[in-house]
Order: C-alpha cells, then structure tokens, then sequence
C-alpha cells in the first residue's frame, strides 16, 4: 500500500469515527422525546475534559419496593430498562424491565450497585435467598460539562436550597439518553 | 560502526595507513556529530508536538465559553486533518523535513483524542469514560504501522494504561479479580512481550523499543509499589494461570533459537520472563499458604532488587544505555524509599535530612562514574 493511500485511509477512518459518533448522539436528539429529570449536582473534574457536574438523578436509585420490576432478581452490571411516565414534563418511573418494552417510553440503564433484603417468616427465619431491594443504576447521563470554574457555582446554588436542578433529557426509541439542557427553578440556563 | 579503539588496532596491525586512519578518524567524528544532531531534532521536536497537544487537551478541557461547540469542532477536527497532512506531506512527499514531518503525524494524534473528547464534551458523554479511550486507541493505532511511527507506538502503550484504569474505576467487580498493582504488572509484561514480539519481525522492528519501554516502567512501578507494605495480598484463582501463561508465551518465543538470534536484548527479554513466571509462583502459593505483609514486603524488595540486577546484567551484556539508565533511576529510587522507611522514626530530623543527602550524593558519584563508564565503552571513547 502507498502512503498516500494509507494517508487517504487516516483520514477517512478518522473523519468516520467523528461522524458517526455525532450521527449517533444526533439520532437520539433529533427522534427522541423530551423528559425531564430531577437531580442533585456535584462538581469534580474529568481527566481529560475539565470541569463538570456529576448528576445524581431521583431514577439513579430505584426501590424496587415502590417501583414494579420484572423479576426482583438483579446482580451487578445487568442491562436494565425502565419504564417513564410523563408527568408535566417530569419523568416518573413505571417499571423496570429486564428486555426492551414495546410500546413504552423507556431509558436503557446499567445496575451499579444492588441493595439486597431477604424474605423472612413470623419468627425473623430466613425462608427464601435474597432478593433485590434497591438498584443504583447508571444511564450514560451523569455528567453535565461546565466551563472551568462554573461547576461550583451551580453546586453552591443546589446546595444552599437557593433553586432546584433539573436536567431535559431526550430519549430515543432505543432507550438511548442525551442531556438537553439544564434547567435551575424550571427555566433553561446557558452556561 | 567502528570506534577509535578499533582504528588505532587496525593501525598497529598495519591493517590500514596513517592517511586512513586520518580520514576515518575525521569521518567518524563527522558521523557522531551528525547522529547526535539528528537525535537533539527529533527530541525538539517530539516534545514540541507532545507539548501542543497536551495544550489542545487542555484547550479542550477548559470548555471556554467565547467559542461555540460547532466552532471549536471545526477548528480541532480542521487542525487534525491539516497537521496530519503536513505531516505526511514533509515526510513522504517532500522529504524535506522527515523528523518533523514524523512529530507533526505524532500530534495529529493527540488532536484526534483532543477532537474526540470536545465532540463527547458536547454530547455530555460520562465523564473518565474508559470507552472514549479506547476509541482514541483504535483510531490511533493503525498509525504505528501505516508511518512507522515509534513514537505512536509509545502513545498507544500509554493510552493503553490510561484505558485499562478507567476501566479498573468503572467496573467495581474488577477489584474484586484482580488488584490493581497485580493489573499493572499484567499489563506491564504484556506490553513488553508485545514489543518483543515486534522485534522479531523485521518490518515492524522500529516499535519494538517503545513498547518494551513503556512495558519495562510499568512492570517497575507495580513491583515498586509491592516493596511497601501494602497490607494483605489477596488473589484469586486466575491471576497465577494469567501470569505462567504469559511466562510460558515468553519462554515459546525466547528459547526458539532462529527467533532467539534476533532479539538484540535477549536478556532483558529473559528477566521479564522470569519475572512472570516467578509472579505465577508467588500468587499460586498466596492462595493456598497466605502470608503476612512483612513477609511480601521482603520478598517483593528481594524479587524488584533481583530484577533491577538481571536488568542491570542485560543492559551491560547488550550494551543497551536505556535499559541501564532505567534501572539505576529506579535503583535509587529503592535506596530512596528503603531509607525513607527504615531511618525517619530512629534517627533525628536533621541527622536524617544530612545522612541522606551524603547517601544520595555518593550514589550520584558512583552511578555517574559507572554510567560514564559504560557509556564510554559503547561509544568507543566519546562521554
């Protein structure tokens, strides 16, 4: 192969992997639906990426005792699916399902950590093995990047109970999410 | 190449007049100052490109606000493709400037990852995401062998481990296989065998010292590290059969004498054999007779020194000046830490503070007078 070809080559893999990852990311915001999601900030710093705010939605914790799931049965790493239901705008968990549901809006999620609580009779024996409890779950949307310094400002904000964060999120028919925008007191911000 | 030393053997032998002993003793000069030029150029250079694409990343990083996101992309994806075809242009095309057209195609590929990460910054893709890593990997990687380039090689072997981290941070259940100095010394050897495996391939032979670099500093730092007392070591079943199966490879591939006779740094390669294989005995054991953390201790400063020496034995027998250079920083660095442990609580501060600078300066003294003289030795005279 001649270097021109394999410069050629470069540049158009290079140029692949940008596109389809745009294409990829610009899919979901384009046929997405709109949700928003409430959450509670807090600012580190990415290696490569500066400053952001790590977002700790309301859904990251799911207590399978209010939320209906498939099975109760989850371990760590499993690929999850849950249900939303509008409302107002806000996105309320339904169901969490172990395969994709048809007809339903839904947000693909990696369990991260499982709470486990095991069944017990009358006199506190232990009668079935665990099952789980509670879910911290992981959807892809945990990072909302800042410009240097900015990342704070919006923590403090949270944290003094001076306005309430929430993010719009999009999400495709694949349950795939992109962060939209942040909203402080229910009104988009331009960071 | 030939040496004075050897001039003036061929003189005495009669081998060759005064006028050619003259004129080889002026072109030998002549060709040292031209190698130590075109040395000082690609250092300048490579650090030149390695220093703006640490800016690009920074540039990236500190998401400034003045520029929109579709502006920025422009300009970093733009600048991407223009450095990389200058580069491949002075390299190939016009070869007029081919070192510094191999350190422009070196920062085109910082700027791929600096152009990768905006476009993920923008999307809000999770942050200290190891995939994003790997996807600069893949997207560099083809370079090695499409320019050649030893220096992307390096880039890959780094990135690698930068991946493997992120990685160890993100799946919690890795730590619970492996620790993570035990993933460092895996990775560590594998990167090395991989450079030993370039070397026996003439056509990509060119990688093969940055990986075995790379590899080498990483397989250091672990057992480094294991000097210390670290507390308990745990291992699971996997970790001796991951470590004598890389000894094993090392060994298929060392002791085959036609790929053997290759290998310029043969005893080096053997080390780190060794050194896997011995790793696989030492976890195999743990798991079955676990012992106290003094006793890892001694026995990781006893198999890091045991190294350092056989390292030590190969770079003199090779004359190879990088692999001795490399085991004298991390020797002192032993002496360093083996002092700082054994001296800071038994002897008054300023006691301590004088006895180990006068410890440190002999070393100095005695390693430079030993480096002098093995550099002497392989450069015929020249220090």
């Amino acid at each position: 192969m001649t270097q021109k070809k394999i410069f050629y080559l470069t540049i158009v893999f290079w140029l692949l992997i940008f596109s389809g990852f745009i294409a990829y990311k610009e899919y979901t915001l384009m046929t997405g639906t709109e949700v928003i999601l409430k959450t509670e900030p807090v600012d580190p710093r990415d290696l490569f990426r500066g400053d952001y705010v790590t977002l700790n939605y309301e859904i990251s914790a799911l207590d399978l005792e209010e939320i209906q799931a498939a099975d109760p049965y989850f371990e760590y790493n499993d690929r999850i699916y849950l249900a939303l239901e509008l409302e107002d705008g806000y996105g309320v968990p339904k169901k969490v399902y172990r395969t994709s549901p048809d007809n339903e809006l839904y947000i693909k999620g990696t369990v991260k950590e499982v709470i486990y609580d095991w069944e017990t009779d009358e006199d506190g024996i232990t009668t079935e093995g665990p099952y789980s409890k509670e879910l911290r779950v992981k959807y892809g949307i945990e990072s909302y990047f800042v410009p240097e310094g900015r990342g704070i400002e919006i923590e403090s904000q949270q944290w003094a109970g001076r306005a309430g964060v929430d993010v719009k999120v999009v999400v495709d028919k694949y349950g795939n999410a992109v962060i939209k925008s942040l909203l402080v007191e229910g009104k988009e911000i331009e960071i | 190449m030939f040496d004075k030393d050897l001039i003036r053997k061929w003189l005495d032998e009669g081998t060759i007049n005064h006028t050619q002993a003259d004129k080889m003793q002026t072109d030998l000069v002549e060709y040292k100052q031209e190698h130590r030029s075109k040395k000082q150029i690609i250092a300048f250079s490579t650090i030149g490109a390695i220093l703006i694409g640490i800016g690009a990343i920074l540039f990236v990083a500190s998401n400034w606000e003045r520029i929109g996101n579709n502006i920025k992309v422009f300009l970093l994806i733009g600048s991407t493709v223009g450095i990389h075809y200058t580069g491949y242009r002075l390299k190939y095309e016009t070869q007029k400037y081919p070192r510094l057209g191999s350190a422009l195609v070196l920062l085109s590929a910082f700027l791929f990852g600096a152009s990768f990460f905006l476009i993920a910054q923008i999307y809000n893709v999770n942050a200290n995401n190891s995939t994003l890593v790997l996807i600069w990997i893949i997207g560099v990687f083809p370079l090695v062998y499409g320019y050649r380039s030893a220096s992307i090689a390096g880039l890959c072997s780094l990135l690698f481990y930068l991946w493997i981290g992120l990685l160890y941070m993100e799946r919690t259940d890795l730590s619970e296989l492996v620790t993570i100095w035990d993933l460092c010394l895996i990775s560590g050897i594998a990167v090395y065998f991989t450079g030993t495996l370039h070397g026996l391939a003439e056509r990509v032979k060119y990688a093969e010292k940055s990986f075995k670099f790379i590899g080498l500093q990483a397989v250091l730092l672990a057992l480094f590290i294991r000097t210390f007392e670290l507390g308990g070591y745990e291992v699971e079943k996997i970790i001796p059969v991951i470590y004598a199966i890389s000894g094993i490879l090392f060994l298929a591939v060392l002791l085959r004498k036609p790929l053997r006779t290759g290998l310029g740094s043969f005893q080096a390669d053997m080390s780190i054999s060794i050194l896997a294989l011995l790793m696989a005995g030492v976890t195999l054991t743990t798991i079955y007779i676990p012992g106290s953390e003094k006793t890892y201790m001694i026995f990781f400063n006893i198999i890091f020194l045991g190294l350092l020496t056989l390292l030590l034995y190969a770079g003199y027998s090779t004359e190879d000046l990088g692999i001795i250079n490399t085991t004298m920083f991390w020797f002192v660095l032993l002496i360093f830490a083996r002092y700082f442990d054994f001296f800071w609580k038994l002897l008054p501060r300023s006691l301590f503070f004088m006895l180990g600078g006068l410890v440190l300066l002999v070393i100095s003294v005695l390693l430079e007078r030993k480096r002098r003289e093995f550099k002497a030795r392989f450069s015929g005279g020249e220090q």
